[in-house]
């Protein structure tokens, strides 16, 4: 009997220290891959997937020690772009004439600054090495997310071997079916970007031009402080990344922006003063994996927005209240 | 090749081309060694996502359909029967007709924002508004690149918020403006 003791605890000590090293890996492959999507140079075509639609995309970023620059254009249908420097978000819809230009609220590199908050968000997903295989005649490591409750999606990842840039994403219900997914069908990593390969194909001539700058911020620690708007529940382990306010160029109307994260997935909570009459989503409504939930309160569209499942964003939704509430 | 090429190379392989269009694509393809190499990477894009990568041997698409575009002795024809010397698996056709993506004129009117004083950031009082809300999901459109509302003005505000959303995508980072320039404005 002692003998026995003896052989399972030694197979625990080997088993053990294994699968925490796995994880280790894991993580730090998933902290690498956002490294990578922000300092390399890459040009690439690649399909993203919503339900029955299907879409071939171009991307293009180039980052060196001053600039970092990314391109992405439709290829199918209209030939919208969105083009990201270092502060600033330009969106260009041709079909519309319309051209939007965002300062970035936070002014610092991307794609998302989220995934340098990881390590939060280990207790909330389990984190695995999967098999290797091709992806665009790249080999790739698969990285398998899988979360602790059914507040958020999960993913599955291929990840460059050499580069650690990712190279496909599959973004999972309940663990098993696919929402959405986006994979590169041909990338060139390191590739020589040219300032002419970063210009929009579209002039501007003749199109509709709306700026924005969001607050600094130290401004937007002011309004932190003092917004009046209470969540009453979020998932666990979200917490609030980042909040500013801006006013609509078309409306005037004031809207605050709320994120908040688990380190992985997250959700803006936005709310815009109403000073006229307009309609306003009652409800649910999505976009691919991304789901909305709105609702008016006092005198405030309130408009949950994330990648995370619906009853998740109506959950939210429902647990938002203005500060003055029970005072009246 | 531009742009425009890249989407007539798409349709391509969506099976979108007919007459005119068609015939441009394909005598493209006879000679541009870049249309071809795009050709086939939207080919493997489009098998890729259909899941056909296993099944299917390794295939030199734009090889193929120079040879036969070779055994072809004219095109000034307009017909609907060009698209068969296109060697695909008639599976492939099937799947890929049904992910057409619409190139279509619509508005994803995206509103721009303007910056605020501060002394202007916390809640004042209100005017009393007269707004009407709308519970108007439909659930038909439950999947796809389209927000599933159908007031414009609401849809307006979504992709908005979208955009603004975008910059804190998490593990989609890389990929996450996709949803920006592939929205669906056709309905």
């Amino acid at each position: 009997m002692q003998k026995a003791r003896h052989i399972i605890f030694s197979l625990c000590l080997l088993i053990i220290p294994f699968s925490v090293h796995a994880d280790e890996n894991a993580m730090q492959l998933l902290q690498s891959m956002g490294t990578a999507a922000k300092n390399l140079n890459y040009d690439g075509v690649f399909a993203y997937q919503s339900g029955n639609k299907l879409q071939s995309i171009r991307i293009i970023h180039r980052a060196d020690e001053r600039d970092e620059i990314e391109r992405v254009l439709s290829l199918n249908g209209a030939a919208r772009e969105v083009i990201r420097t270092n502060d600033l978000v330009t969106c260009i819809y041709p079909e519309g004439k319309r051209i939007h230009v965002n300062r970035r609220p936070l002014g610092r590199g991307f794609p998302s600054d989220l995934l340098s908050r990881l390590s939060s968000a280990t207790d909330y997903y389990k984190v695995t090495l999967g098999v290797e295989s091709r992806v665009a005649d790249r080999l790739a490591q698969e990285l398998s997310i899988t979360p602790i409750d059914n507040y958020r999606y999960g993913y599955r990842l291929w990840v460059d071997k050499a580069s650690h840039l990712l190279l496909k994403s599959e973004l999972l219900r309940d663990n098993k079916d696919v929402l959405e997914t986006f994979a590169f069908s041909s990338v060139t990593i390191n590739a020589d970007i040219t300032d002419e390969m970063l210009r929009p194909q579209i002039t501007g001539h003749e199109m509709t031009w709306n700026r924005s700058d969001s607050q600094s911020p130290n401004q937007n620690t002011a309004i932190r402080g003092l917004s009046v708007w209470k969540l009453d529940w979020l998932p666990e382990g979200f917490v609030l990344v980042a909040q500013q306010s801006r006013l609509k160029a078309n409306t005037g109307n004031a809207v605050e922006q709320r994120v908040y994260s688990d380190g992985l997935s997250s959700v803006s909570v936005f709310i815009e003063q109403i000073h006229a009459a307009h309609n306003h989503l009652k409800g649910g409504s999505n976009m691919g994996a991304i789901n909305a939930f709105g609702t008016i309160l006092h005198s405030h569209f309130v408009t949950v927005v994330g990648e995370v499942p619906a009853h998740t964003v109506e959950k939210i939704g429902h647990g938002i209240r203005h500060g003055n509430e029970g005072q009246q | 090749m531009t742009v425009n090429y890249n989407e007539q190379l798409s349709a391509l392989v969506d099976g979108e081309l007919r007459g005119e269009q068609l015939e441009h694509v394909l005598d493209l393809l006879k000679t541009d060694v870049q249309a071809q190499q795009q050709l086939q990477r939207y080919q493997h894009t489009s098998d890729v996502l259909n899941g056909f990568t296993a099944k299917l041997h390794p295939t030199n698409l734009s090889a193929r359909l120079a040879l036969a575009l070779e055994d072809e002795p004219s095109y000034a024809v307009r017909s609907e029967s060009k698209a068969k010397v296109l060697p695909f698996p008639s599976q492939l056709w099937k799947q890929v007709s049904g992910l057409a993506i619409a190139a279509s004129v619509g508005a994803l009117a995206v509103v721009g924002v303007m910056s605020q004083p501060e002394n202007q950031l916390v809640s004042a009082p209100v005017q009393t508004a007269a707004y009407e809300v709308v519970n108007d999901v439909h659930p038909q459109l439950a999947s796809g690149n389209r927000w599933t509302v159908s007031e414009p003005e609401v849809e307006e505000r979504l992709n908005t918020y979208l955009v603004d959303h975008n910059e804190y995508a998490g593990a989609s980072g890389v990929f996450s403006y996709a949803r920006v320039v592939s929205y669906d404005a056709g309905q």
